[in-house]
């Protein structure tokens, strides 16, 4: 757009301004005490947090305490806790939310071939999402996977198997807490990639059909691409919350046995909260923050780098 | 509910309403549900023990009359007890004093989140002794010297605080200045299936080798009965409530001038035998099992033997929770290597918190002095009218009180013996190191010694990684 053709516009938006600028002062009048308490339930503690990671604040030493620079940053380099903690939020993120896209897309397609009363589905689906993951940890851990008296144990067991010792064992602990995960989020990858399919142009299979492309064609060719914004989003949601998970595994594993899920979160809470290290508890989950942000951003980016025309 | 109908007032006080006596639960229940409606001003009879008993200290009860306090305690029966019983502390001093049931879990990250923000939410709470060193670092609590010294506050004629047993207030001392009153305290003790044994033609152990043995011969997991159990669960309080006996008795020391050792050649020893004592006899899940898990198992006829506090057997012990009741022996720690056999020092006590007013102060001391009274560890233990009553009397006295006694023999072979001795020759001050880093170096531990339980390191390698943290932590 030229400068000139521009000029009428803002020059009217002179015109009017001072009405609009009293407009703004009152919408911004109206908005201060929202902005106030985000400001102080969020921004303040977040800037709080990022200041105390350049401190040392150990209350069982409160002699120390005072600026440290980086220490805290350097000391987590050399920190082999940590990196097992980076590792294992890694795999934990990963693999659950694979398990959640793959699994919730799988019922998704399912439930569409079903001619009637999916709302049936849809309801049975948000049950795991509206619980407390407190309670989904502690259910999981005493109902299904305690040895001898979890359900889990009791089939494996009645089917023969060897008996699996679920949050005893470092890696059964694992894939316990990402099963347990998947458990409650896949029916939030479900209910979303149910509504997309639901939405997708009829038209668009039809022309397929006539092609004679086979239904796996047709998934791969028409519905994959259609869905993508879809997953993308699922992917982007799933993972922000999978890095900063908490809840669930506190209560079934308490990061444990040893350290075998203690992934990043629970490592920053134990050096605050048990240890009562706040500094270095801090520099922790500042770094958590960081990966959050940039794994959150590096996926946008893919989002909108690939589809250029879902922009306009 | 018939709760008005319950009567717990003893013999020879005054009476306030005529009522008939009812089951002890439900008078406990009632207790809970009508606290208040029996309390008159000041009155010669409280509802559970007669005041004029603690009206004879010669100090004033109701110097901080109208004041408000909260204190943190966990949801144990001895807690339970206490706050049946709490209405009988407002008609003495007129202090609302309000007992706040938080998860064992969590009241030690309360009580720190709430001492060093200065708050005063809690007055005071039930702390773990091993807190102290912190507390005081920190200059969170009162020393109590000031409290027991002060004629207007303290009649130690009628107090006595030195028949509170010297191990707890030993563990509750910083400098050997008292930082608290301790409330409620317990032995750790072998408890074993005497039957069992008997049937084997075994008798309980007297060194760590022979537990072991013991544990080989009754172990037939295929009809269900395991060996022996230990807390397996991680954290300063579980794992680490079981291991640093092991550790003493192996003759490990845990200081090396300001150095925590933890990786000596008998700690891992140690360990070793703890790994493979639970391995090789222990119900498998053992690793996330702590306390109220094994007593569970135990009562279930599902263990031969159980190492831990004496408080439990009255878990063990009670008809309606356990199969397994007048089949019980119980017996000391086992020694180790170094012919040391080593309880914990355990127990729960009241400190002051220093952010609070003068005024509510003198009301924490009044609670906390009251609450460590003779007459209330006894109106909380032999004659709470409820079915549970408190095993862990914090005083030497009570330990030779008949009906005290009476009450503990009941729960099976041995026991008052086993008890006694034990808190009288097997305490240790040095059972775990004691240091303002303690939760740091505790929860460290717990880590290591369940990482070498679950095989995901070698004991060795646990220990090295172990000592490698706690340097660190220590800044040595």
């Amino acid at each position: 757009m030229s400068q000139s053709s521009d000029a009428p516009v803002s020059s009217s938006r002179r015109k009017g301004g001072g009405i609009h600028a009293g407009e703004r002062r009152f919408a911004f009048a109206l908005t201060m005490p929202g902005l106030l308490v985000l400001f102080l339930t969020t921004t303040f503690p977040l800037l709080y947090l990022i200041w105390s990671s350049f401190q040392t604040i150990n209350l069982a030493m409160p002699f120390l305490d005072g600026f440290a620079g980086v220490d805290n940053y350097v000391q987590m380099w050399g920190d082999a806790r940590f990196w097992h903690a980076i590792r294992l939020t890694g795999i934990y993120t990963t693999t659950s939310v694979v398990l959640q896209v793959v699994i919730g897309l799988g019922l998704a397609l399912l439930v569409m071939q079903i001619p009637a009363g999916q709302w049936v589905f849809r309801i049975v689906a948000i049950l795991p999402i509206v619980l407390a993951p407190v309670v989904v940890g502690l259910f999981w851990r005493t109902v299904m996977l305690s040895p001898n008296f979890g359900l889990v144990d009791y089939l494996i067991q009645a089917l023969g198997f060897e008996q699996v010792n679920w949050l005893g064992a470092p890696t059964p602990a694992l894939i316990s807490v990402i099963i347990i995960h998947t458990w409650q989020w896949t029916p939030f990858a479900f209910l979303v990639l149910l509504a997309s399919l639901a939405s997708l142009p009829v038209d668009v299979y039809e022309a397929a059909r006539i092609d004679r492309a086979n239904a796996f064609q047709r998934f791969w060719h028409i519905t994959l691409p259609l869905l993508r914004p879809a997953i993308v989003i699922v992917v982007i949601i799933r993972s922000m919350i999978a890095l900063s998970a908490f809840a669930a595994i506190f209560a079934a594993t308490g990061g444990g046995p040893g350290t075998a899920s203690e992934i990043l979160n629970l490592y920053a809470f134990k050096t605050s909260f048990i240890e009562l290290n706040f500094g270095y508890g801090s520099a922790l989950a500042v770094s958590l923050l960081v990966i959050t942000m940039v794994v959150s951003g590096v996926l946008f980016y893919l989002r909108t780098a690939r589809h250029p025309g879902t922009k306009t | 509910m018939k709760k008005d109908k319950h009567n717990n007032q003893r013999p020879g006080t005054g009476t306030v309403r005529r009522r008939t006596i009812l089951k002890a639960p439900l008078a406990a229940a009632a207790a809970f549900a009508v606290p208040g409606l029996l309390i008159g001003k000041a009155q010669a009879a409280g509802k559970y023990m007669n005041l004029d008993s603690f009206r004879a200290a010669n100090i004033d009860w109701r110097m901080a009359k109208g004041a408000k306090i909260t204190v943190g305690v966990i949801p144990a029966g001895y807690f339970q007890n206490l706050e049946a019983v709490m209405s009988d502390f407002e008609a003495l001093t007129g202090v609302q004093a309000r007992l706040e049931m938080t998860p064992p879990g969590q009241i030690r990250q309360k009580a720190v989140l709430d001492l060093s923000s200065k708050t005063g939410t809690w007055a005071s709470h039930a702390a773990d002794p091993m807190y102290y060193m912190l507390y005081v670092a920190n200059g969170w609590i009162d020393p109590l010297d000031n409290y027991l010294g002060d004629a207007k506050l303290t009649d130690d004629r009628w107090f006595q605080f030195e028949d509170i047993q010297p191990g707890h207030r030993g563990a509750t001392s910083v400098d050997r200045r008292p930082y608290a009153v301790p409330f409620d305290g317990e032995a750790t003790i072998q408890i074993y299936r005497k039957d069992v044994y008997d049937a084997k033609g075994v008798g309980p152990a007297d060194t760590l080798d022979e537990y072991a043995a013991n544990a080989k011969t009754v172990h037939d997991p295929a009809n269900r009965l395991w060996g022996c159990a230990l807390r397996g669960f991680r954290g300063a309080g579980q794992n680490m409530y079981i291991y640093p006996s092991l550790f003493r008795a192996y003759g490990g020391e845990w200081f090396d001038g300001k150095r925590v050792v933890v990786d000596s050649p008998e700690a891992l020893a140690a360990l070793e035998y703890y790994v493979s004592l639970l391995n090789s006899y222990a119900p498998s899940g053992v690793e996330n099992w702590n306390w109220p898990d094994i007593a569970d198992a135990f009562g279930q006829g599902t263990l031969g033997s159980y190492i831990d506090a004496h408080g439990s057997a009255a878990v063990v012990a009670n008809p309606e929770k356990s199969k397994v009741v007048g089949k019980i022996g119980f017996a000391r720690w086992p020694k180790g290597p170094s012919g040391k056999r080593v309880t914990s020092i355990w127990n729960w006590s009241f400190p002051i918190n220093g952010a609070l007013s003068k005024k509510d102060k003198h009301a924490t001391w009044l609670f906390a002095q009251w609450a460590g009274s003779r007459e209330v560890q006894i109106a909380t233990s032999y004659d709470f009218p409820g079915a549970y009553k408190r095993t862990g009397a914090n005083r030497g006295s009570l330990w030779k009180d008949p009906k005290f006694l009476d009450l503990m023999g009941k729960f099976g072979h041995n026991y008052v013996k086993a008890a006694t001795e034990s808190f009288a020759k097997d305490t240790d001050p040095d059972w775990r190191p004691r240091l303002p880093q303690w939760p740091a170096v505790g929860d460290t531990m717990a880590t290591a010694i369940q990482s070498a339980l679950v095989g995901q390191a070698k004991p060795k390698e646990a220990l090295k990684e172990a000592q490698k943290k706690i340097d660190q932590i220590l800044k040595v």
